[in-house]
């Protein structure tokens, strides 16, 4: 290991100041917007349906001049779970559809590769790069500060049931301001251990107690710092008067244009669309092709 | 005589790649012999952190060459253990990196990780105590986090001393201490090289500590060793050190005012009593009563 830069890993949910049109969007329309999408990605099951929800979600990151590299990054990490699912897709996937809607592939005991697992992992897969566009596009575009304020106005009306929505705004503020701080502290003193010879990651073949023993150079002086830094923050918050969300205003008004409410309109209208209409003129094609594919690729590894 | 210690031409980027991309080091050259004392000073951003992280291996050389005690930095087969326990990093605020209950066993944390035997760690931790002037049977076993912000920050350069290394660097270590502490913390340093012929390399913002204590100083502004020289070479250009940000240290100051309203004097004074001297030669006042001056004001 030598590679000790926090910052390096911790790219997701940074803000890009590109000032594009979607940067300037309320942040409010933003979090409703994505919402309908989250809604609209996770239901559209047809092919059609999630292709054009990507050519859509790609356009919007062109919009927003964020580099497509950057929307993805979150997408490598996950590739290892991407794959399991995958798997199990394949190996477990039961056809609801009656034997009429597909074909077998492959069949050795219980496991059954039909095209229909095979139709399934590409809109897994499909629905999962949805998802990370959308978090990148959502955590890239705009500020914390804006994310915080419009999930406080819109959780506002929801006081009245005496739903701490300012003090979770507040809490989800502070974790998000501070986990690059500590993400700093903590490469300072992986740093500082690892001059003292300290080695991170290794054990032998105790390897889980070892791995954790050796974590604690690192977690002690990491909580220390947490809790002072909590410690100063509270009480530097108190001595500019800070009592709470009865009251306060707040600097950044956030006010929706008719630009916003248009956005607005289109995603919902998209949305609603993608949802109810039963989109798969595509489908049809794109299955053959794939299923074709897929019959090749298995007549290849069994023969 | 080869370098314990060499740079040359050292580029780096933070981020590199990334749109967050951020120039540290643009082209840094030094070099540092055994037993000296060498410092670094520059204004805050200037890459010098990021350059000391070289020396043990913390960074790894992206562009450029860095050799210390006579192994190449790029060479990624590089037993960069054994580097460590030669070059010894005392980063700013070290009392931040304890973690153990009691003194002794945080003292011994390095020993132990280098995997030395138990008669050999207790008698190095034993020394590397008593050097920063914490006694061993009273402080070791003492709980670490009770001591005041003094006492830990002698407990953390004790952490890295009790490696015994051969080079030692110190990223602003009088940092927020008191002035005697600090100053206690400095004639630490210069002993440990005058008695065990530790090379030490001192990035400092205090310049009073560096003409102190440095043998040569080297210059950083914007990712570039820019000067090199003895601290006389360096001080005695204060307009271009202000101009970086810089300052010399005040007696140095004083002096340079004297000159600038037309006194000859020297103005590559270090020391409150060289420059006393040089005033009291150059304004003739030996020659005067004390009471002439008095009157005068």
């Amino acid at each position: 290991m030598t590679d000790y830069s926090a910052f390096r890993h911790l790219t997701i949910g940074q803000y890009l100041p590109y000032g594009s049109m979607v940067h300037r969007l309320d942040p409010r329309a933003k979090i409703v917007m994505f919402s309908l999408l989250v809604a609209a990605v996770t239901f559209a099951n047809s092919y059609t349906a999630s292709v054009i929800l990507l050519v859509v979600l790609l356009g919007v990151v062109r919009l927003s001049r964020t580099p497509l590299r950057f929307a993805l990054q979150g997408l490598r990490p996950a590739l290892p779970w991407i794959a399991v699912f995958a798997l199990m897709q394949l190996l477990f996937y039961r056809n609801p559809y009656g034997p009429k809607a597909c074909s077998t592939i492959w069949n050795w005991g219980f496991i059954d590769i039909t095209t229909c697992s095979i139709r399934q992992i590409g809109l897994m897969i499909l629905r999962l790069l949805e998802f990370m566009i959308l978090i990148s596009l959502l955590t890239l575009t705009t500020r914390t500060t804006e994310l915080t304020h419009g999930l406080e106005r819109l959780l506002s009306p929801l006081k009245r049931l005496r739903f701490p929505a300012h003090e979770l705004a507040l809490v989800f503020a502070i974790a998000l301001r501070f986990a690059p701080t500590l993400a700093g502290e903590l490469e300072r003193i992986m740093k500082a251990q690892a001059s003292r010879g300290a080695d991170f990651g290794e054990g032998g073949r105790l390897g889980f107690i070892q791995r954790t023993r050796n974590l604690l150079p690192l977690l002690v002086p990491l909580f220390i710092s947490a809790l002072r830094r909590a410690e100063d923050l509270a009480l530097a918050m108190e001595a500019r008067g800070y009592t709470g969300g009865r009251g306060r205003t707040s600097y950044l008004q956030l006010r929706a244009l008719p630009r916003d409410y248009l956005a607005l309109a289109l995603v919902g209208a998209f949305c609603v669309a993608i949802l109810f209409s039963t989109l798969d003129v595509l489908d049809g094609f794109i299955f053959s092709a794939v299923s074709a594919w897929a019959r090749e690729v298995f007549f290849h590894i069994v023969h | 005589m080869t370098p314990v210690l060499r740079v040359e031409e050292l580029h780096h980027t933070y981020l590199r790649g990334t749109p967050f991309e951020a120039v540290s080091l643009r082209g840094v050259d030094m070099e540092v012999h055994q037993g000296e004392i060498v410092s670094i000073i520059g204004p805050t951003g200037s890459g010098k952190s990021t350059l000391i992280q070289h020396f043990n291996g913390l960074i790894r050389p992206q562009k450029g060459k860095v050799f210390v005690l006579g192994q190449d930095l790029r060479d990624p087969d590089l037993d960069i253990k054994g580097l460590r326990r030669q070059v010894g990093m005392i980063f700013q605020t070290p009392e931040q990196q304890l973690f153990e209950q009691y003194v002794g066993d945080d003292v011994a944390f390095g020993p132990r990780n280098f995997g030395l035997g138990r008669p050999e760690v207790r008698q190095r931790v034993k020394k590397a105590m008593e050097t920063v002037g914490l006694g061993f049977e009273e402080f070791k076993d003492r709980m670490t986090f009770s001591l005041s912000g003094g006492e830990m920050r002698k407990v953390a350069i004790a952490g890295v001393l009790a490696l015994e290394p051969r080079i030692l660097i110190f990223d602003e270590p009088t940092c927020g201490l008191d002035p005697a502490t600090a100053s206690e913390l400095l004639s630490k340093i210069r002993e440990l090289r005058d008695e065990e012929e530790v090379t030490i390399i001192l990035v400092s913002h205090d310049m009073e500590s560096v003409a102190q204590l440095a043998d040569r100083i080297y210059v950083i502004l914007q990712g570039q060793s820019i000067l090199e020289g003895t601290p006389r070479q360096i001080f005695s250009q204060a307009g271009l050190l202000r101009g970086y940000g810089l300052d010399a240290p005040q007696v140095t100051q004083v002096m340079h005012g004297l000159r600038g309203r037309g006194a000859p004097v020297r103005v590559d004074l270090l020391s409150v009593s060289e420059a006393e001297e040089e005033i009291v030669r150059c304004f003739d006042l030996a020659e005067r009563p004390a009471s002439q001056c008095h009157d005068r004001l």
